[in-house]
């Protein structure tokens, strides 16, 4: 499906919005960053540069040499900045304590989120990060960009903040690593106007949705996720910059069971690709990977030799559910038992590909550490349509955000609280009965607590009638 | 009732209450006590319209965000 943007999309053209010049900005040689000191002394950032991977101390140096090399009025915030940054940061390990206070500030005007606030508690000795605010930048479905619009966001940050940024922080974000308060509206105009580019979401607010490549590139992916993921972004704007919920709360979409996003792990709210009919086998293909025609994983593993192909070792035994077998070479699959862990699809790509009827599995709850510890999503709705406008799926969202902020105290996930207050009542909201593999373990309690529903004659009951039957 | 009666609901609650920074929830309790009919949506959009003309302002706290009356307490850039 083509993308139908919901507001006329800009062209940006780097060689008309850049700030620097190709010469400021390759204002340095690798020699003299080899031999490059920054003003303190920091040991363990040192030793850091000595792992087998490129480190973050490496890139902050390169940054802080190119810094150093600009001309004053061509940075608004201080040349100092990346340094002091690596000298608190060695400090703190010094210590074995941040020296980051947080909070404050919030966002810009009338956003309740996209703006981390950050002061440091010792600025007389690192005075170029005194505020060093984190911008949380909403990326790109999937993460596509264009050079142009890369470099000139890159051009601005360099001029208005740090220079130095991640890509991309857990939720998914462009982050952008430290700025002054003054700067923090500036950025935000250049980014809405120039950019056409918004915020992400932080606090109590819906964070910034986040999806795998989907359709874009994977013959797998079950969903269109980039266009749920922008769908449910534009449709919730309110939610995500205007906090209302207890705490946090976060969507991630995976094409397909694969899970390359991890949506059963990082969000309250996790929709997984699916389908509900039969995998679908082409026979022949079977054969070809039987007989060495074709490559298992498309050839990933061929980097040493495996020895030969073996159906039955590599795909069958492996079936998590068993549900596979080859009957007079004819690979067989009793589907009703298949558990989606994708396994032989992947190993068997020309052989084997997901069903025709698809739609999306709803899993909810999972969340970071904090109370009780990390813990997956439950899978709630084994199978939902997902065609837009995605109607039947923001019926669910906000029957679950209604409880949720009704029910949640301050500060409570949507996980914890159907910890609290059960899986039972949480399937009333999402009106789905209970299925066996939502059971985790065997019930520890003995009593069994029943519906008034579900007992005949409710609980009411006539004392005379009672009586009657039984003497005081 | 009027976003304008939630407005001063909320306004006499962030004035009057012990706390310079308040959750969410801590609004809408305020409003349903005096309306108990007050749904959450209007109680949020009482709140925004207050942040847009400057009444009130967002605090974080940093990772929960709270609402507060401009001007008390720590203000936003502290």
């Amino acid at each position: 499906m083509a993308f139908e943007p919901k507001e006329e999309q800009k062209t940006i053209n780097y060689e008309e919005a850049r700030i620097y010049s190709q010469e400021e900005l390759s204002n340095y040689t690798e020699e003299e960053l080899k031999n490059y000191k920054i003003k303190h002394d920091v040991p363990d950032l040192d030793d850091l540069e000595k792992g087998p991977w490129p480190s973050f101390v490496t890139d902050a140096k390169r940054e802080d040499l190119h810094r150093k090399k600009l001309n004053d009025e061509r940075l608004l915030i201080s040349k100092n900045c990346v340094e002091d940054l690596l000298g608190q940061l060695q400090l703190s390990f010094d210590h074995g304590e941040t020296h980051w206070k947080h909070g404050g500030i919030v966002g810009v005007f009338g956003y309740g989120g996209g703006v981390i606030g950050r002061y440091s508690d010792v600025q007389e000795d690192f005075p170029g990060v005194a505020s060093f605010h984190t911008l949380r930048v909403n990326q790109a479905a999937s993460k596509f960009y264009d050079t142009n619009y890369l470099r000139t966001l890159c051009d601005m940050w360099e001029y208005r903040g740090s220079g130095l940024l991640n890509m991309h922080g857990s939720t998914g974000d462009i982050i952008l690593l430290g700025t002054t308060t003054e700067q923090l509206e500036p950025v935000f105009h250049e980014m809405t106007h120039e950019l056409q580019q918004d915020l992400g979401g932080s606090g109590s607010n819906l964070r910034t949705p986040s999806c795998c490549i989907g359709k874009a590139r994977c013959e797998w992916s079950c969903i269109d996720t980039q266009d749920m993921c922008y769908e449910l972004t534009q449709f919730y704007q309110d939610e995500l910059h205007r906090p209302m919920f207890p705490y946090k709360f976060k969507f991630k979409f995976d094409g397909c069971p694969n899970g390359c996003v991890a949506s059963i792990a990082r969000s309250d709210m996790s929709f997984i690709g699916t389908w509900k009919d039969n995998i679908k086998i082409d026979q022949d293909k079977v054969k070809a990977y039987i007989n060495g025609e074709a490559q298992p994983n498309a050839g990933s593993h061929n980097g040493r030799d495996w020895g030969k192909f073996d159906i039955q070792k590599e795909v069958i035994d492996r079936c998590p559910t068993g549900c596979m077998s080859l009957e007079n070479g004819e690979l067989k699959i009793d589907n009703e038992n298949c558990n989606r862990c994708m396994h032989c699809i992947n190993v068997m790509p020309q052989a084997l590909r997901p069903g025709d009827d698809k739609g999306v599995t709803i899993l909810f709850g999972a969340k970071a550490p904090i109370l009780e510890g990390a813990q997956m999503s439950v899978m709630t709705i084994p199978f939902m349509k997902a065609e837009p406008p995605y109607d039947n799926i923001k019926d669910v969202i906000e029957n679950v955000w209604d409880w949720w902020m009704e029910e949640g105290k301050n500060r409570e996930r949507l996980g914890e609280l159907i910890q609290r207050k059960t899986l039972q009542e949480f399937l009333k909201v999402v009106g789905v009965p209970a299925a066996p593999q939502m059971v985790t373990a065997p019930r520890a309690n003995p009593y069994i607590f029943w519906k008034e529903e579900d007992v005949p004659g409710g609980f009411e009951r006539d004392v005379e009638d009672y009586r009657s039957r039984h003497k005081r | 009732m009027s976003t304008e009666d939630y407005k001063q609901v909320i306004l006499d609650h962030a004035t009057n209450s012990k706390k310079t920074k308040l959750y969410f929830s801590d609004l809408k309790k305020a409003v349903q006590k005096q309306y108990p009919d007050a749904k959450t949506r209007m109680v949020k959009q009482a709140a925004t319209e207050l942040i847009n003309d400057g009444t009130m302002i967002y605090y974080s706290t940093g990772s929960t965000t709270m609402y507060g009356l401009k001007g008390r307490g720590i203000t936003e850039d502290q």
